[in-house]
């Protein structure tokens, strides 16, 4: 115990850095992939059909396979196989190749949800908005989005939560994450070898950050309850 | 019109893909974007055999050099910097061609992928020299001693102090490590984890009998003072070598070896080995 209390304020520095990290992935993520996740959505609702199936393959691909390949063939692949590194080996280049793969991954696993959301808003409402003279375009704004928005607050809560969690997962191609710090001690770092409690101590950061995450959800929900 | 909107919708995919994908390259700043750009025109000169792999890390003005966090090998000072014995080598190996080193932290698992990927030039970290490294690396010469060695539980580590004691034994081993190796060799059951920190875990949650891990590691990592204050280490499995490993090919572990042999002649080597306790492992050049 004593050994702990003097060992703290060493690995609480090192997790404070990853979990910078981590959050950091979680953020870029999030602005990349909530867009992102509206156009393959439309995309897959269009009805021009080629457009439609693209997107619709597009999504298998991603929700098929898991994210902790799509790192790895996103950072290697390029120098691998086409002989051009165009991420480098710094961390700048890890970040930016994660970011890309989590984007990419959550865009769709959104736009599943976007499109339930969507269509989850009854066909009469758009049918009055036509009659009323709308145009499709502000059927979409003025009547569809809010509602969808509403509706998809409980299954957008369940990804953006487990998003938090599958930042770890970047520590395959060694962006440094928290789990990577708290792990870094296990082997020996700044002194300390040998410790096996900073790892499980991650979990700490992770409970506070999506005790946080939960909280606003739930705010967020009772806010859009007026539509009821 | 909805044609129309939807081919707009579906250019904008396109390019925000793209953009993701040009951020990506400019993101690290100007100095990896330079490295990589040097690290492509070393890889349209590595098609003609006769280029160097010396000449296009001089012109890119460094040497990336992929290590892990490994007391005494590498690892960081309260100043932040990369220290150890290996990391002082590797600097003065860069000294010596004339250029910056970099050191990148990578996933162990991947470090063939790393260097054939050219996201870093070389993997300097106490690498034992395996059939695994030797055939996917062009390697210097050996330049470090070590043995793969059994932790046990300190309670029961007077009933295992020879090789034949520890034949049933269930070890964990970290996945394609020497120590794998050396347990398959023994003929006992092995269960691969990710790293020797995690064997060592296995064994003192008792989810393991016993682990193999280099001797460094274990002196550096099981005792006193650690979180393993209750396990020990007893018998020595297999002794190796450690080497650095290139891209397959390069003439820079000839010249690294040139460079060993100059620093082994005037006595630099074994100074850095003493400022990290470790010139008994010394090979001599």
């Amino acid at each position: 115990m004593e050994l702990i209390l003097q060992q703290l304020p060493i690995v609480i520095g090192a997790l404070n850095v990853g979990f910078l990290q981590t959050l950091k992935l979680f953020f870029v993520t999030l602005l990349g992939a909530i867009p992102l996740g509206l156009l393959i959505a439309f995309g897959s609702m269009s009805k021009f059909k080629p457009l439609s199936a693209l997107m619709k393959t597009l999504v298998w691909v991603i929700r098929g396979t898991p994210l902790m390949i799509q790192l790895l063939i996103i950072y290697y692949f390029p120098g691998l196989v086409l002989g051009t590194p165009i991420w480098g080996g710094g961390e700048g280049g890890r970040f930016a190749a994660a970011a890309c793969s989590f984007i990419l991954n959550y865009a769709c696993y959104f736009s599943e949800i976007y499109r339930g959301g969507i269509q989850g808003v009854p066909v009469g409402q758009e049918e009055a908005g036509l009659v009323l003279g709308m145009t499709k375009r502000q059927i979409f704004f003025q009547v569809t989005l809010l509602q969808m928005i509403k509706r998809i607050v409980p299954p957008m809560s369940n990804e953006i939560i487990t998003l938090v969690k599958d930042t770890s997962l970047a520590r395959i191609i060694a962006l440094q994450e928290i789990i990577w710090a708290g792990q870094a001690f296990m082997k020996g770092s700044q002194g300390i070898s040998g410790a096996i409690w900073p790892l499980f101590f991650t979990a700490v950061y992770y409970l506070i950050c999506n005790g946080i995450l939960t909280l606003a959800f739930g705010k967020l929900e009772k806010k859009l309850d007026y539509f009821r | 019109m909805k044609k129309v909107f939807a081919l707009l919708l579906a250019a904008a995919m396109l390019l925000s893909m793209a953009a993701c994908g040009s951020s990506g390259s400019e993101a690290p700043a100007s100095a990896p974007a330079e490295a990589s750009a040097a690290e492509g025109s070393a890889a349209a000169s590595a098609e003609a055999p006769a280029d160097s792999e010396v000449a296009a890390i001089q012109a890119a003005g460094k040497l990336v050099v992929g290590i892990t966090d490994f007391e005494p090998r590498d690892y960081k000072n309260e100043a932040g910097e990369w220290v150890g014995f290996d990391a002082d080598m590797a600097k003065a190996f860069a000294e010596s061609l004339g250029v910056a080193v970099e050191f990148v932290e990578i996933d162990w698992d991947n470090k063939i992928m790393e260097l054939d990927g050219k996201t870093i030039d070389c993997v300097w970290n106490g690498m034992t020299l395996t059939d695994e490294v030797t055939s996917a690396m062009e390697c210097s010469k050996p330049y470090c001693n070590n043995a793969q060695i059994v932790i046990v539980p300190a309670a029961v580590a007077d009933q295992y102090q020879d090789a034949e004691s520890v034949k049933g034994l269930n070890f964990a081993v970290e996945a394609g490590s020497a120590g794998e190796a050396a347990v398959n060799e023994l003929g006992a059951t092995a269960t691969p984890v990710k790293a020797q920190s995690d064997a060592l875990m296995e064994v003192a949650a008792g989810t393991s009998d016993a682990a193999v891990i280099d001797s460094l590691m274990a002196a550096a990592m099981v005792g006193e003072g650690t979180s393993y204050a209750d396990l020990t280490y007893t018998v020595g499995l297999t002794t190796e070598e450690y080497g650095v490993g290139f891209r397959k090919g390069s003439d820079l572990a000839e010249k690294l070896n040139e460079f060993f042999a100059a620093s082994y002649a005037d006595g630099t080597m074994m100074k850095i080995a003493e400022t990290y306790g470790v010139q008994a492992a010394i090979i001599a050049q």
